[in-house]
């Protein structure tokens, strides 16, 4: 599928770019380290090639920025990688720090208490409405920024959180074989 | 979209053939407690998303996950479908866990592997 190729192609080249600025900013001595960089870069480039077009790309990336202030770096440059970079520093800039705000609320929003309905009835259909709420709730904590999609938001997202792992699954399984014929 | 609602799915049967499908959907909104309302089983408002709708991307969530593609011909459920995509989502998290330990132990030294990274590149394409 050529779709599917150019989305490979896309994630790689933003993987192995990523990794390169990710140690320019940080040292990595240790294997955890440098595991940390490549998943690190890995979500980095697959959640890019969405371009913040869907809320699952934009809270993962949320998410990166939260864990380590510097991270910001990175996200920026693999954002607006290859582009003038003087004419959009203004609204990267911009968009960095409505980055920064959006995860600070989301810290905040996840300190309010979670409103849980209980159902009264004890019918079949409310046994089946409870299992499917229960799935939903489980699937919102797997997919990035799902606590805030409602049930129909949420599957869509859902549809494309999960072709996009799977194009992350499957280049980083190519190169970990073809790293593999390097080291007998 | 007001804080507290949301759309739940229920027992959505989906069957390969779409004619035969059979809608047994019901979406409930439940809002919060401060402005709790009777329990009303068909709200109005929820028309928006149809039916035809979440099941048809209920379908094809099933079509995505290797072990439900064959059995399209069978009615699924939609508790099942969702229990199913979680495993798969979870399965999805830990294969790039493990690949990243693997390519960690691989790529000895990730910032000057220019060399390496263009022949791996050039494999790759």
């Amino acid at each position: 599928m050529c779709n599917s190729t150019m989305l490979k192609q896309e994630f790689l080249k933003k993987w192995i770019k990523g990794l390169h600025i990710y140690n320019n900013l940080n040292k990595c001595v240790t294997i955890s380290d440098r595991k940390k960089a490549i998943k690190l870069s890995a979500d980095v480039a697959i959640a890019s090639t969405r371009k913040a077009a869907t809320h699952w790309s934009k809270a993962l990336m949320d998410d990166v920025v939260s864990r380590d202030g510097n991270n910001i770096i990175l996200v920026q440059q693999i954002l607006g990688g290859g582009q003038n970079a003087e004419k959009n520093n203004s609204g990267l800039i911009t968009c960095s720090n409505r980055i920064l705000r959006r995860s600070h609320n989301n810290i905040m929003a996840c300190r309010k208490a979670r409103r849980r309905v209980v159902p009264r009835c004890v019918k079949s259909s409310s046994i089946a409405r409870k299992l499917v709420k229960n799935k939903t709730r489980v699937l919102k904590s797997l997919v990035p920024g799902g606590q805030k999609m409602d049930g129909h938001r949420l599957i869509k997202e859902t549809l494309d959180y999960i072709v996009s792992l799977r194009v992350q699954v499957d280049v980083m399984r190519r190169l970990a074989c073809a790293a593999e014929r390097f080291h007998p | 979209m007001p804080k507290g609602t949301f759309i739940t799915l229920i027992g959505i049967r989906v069957s390969k053939n779409h004619r035969e499908r059979k809608k047994s959907f019901e979406s409930t909104k439940n809002v919060t407690m401060s402005s709790r309302r009777s329990r009303s089983r068909q709200s109005p408002g929820a028309s928006r998303i149809s039916d035809d709708q979440i099941a048809d991307l209920v379908s094809r969530l099933q079509q995505l996950i290797p072990e439900m593609r064959n059995r399209r011909s069978d009615k699924v459920s939609a508790s099942k479908v969702l229990q199913e995509t979680c495993n798969y989502i979870r399965s999805l998290h830990r294969e790039v866990d493990d690949l990243s330990d693997r390519l960690s132990e691989l790529l000895e030294s990730t910032d000057s592997d220019s060399a390496q990274a263009a022949i791996i590149r050039s494999l790759l394409m």
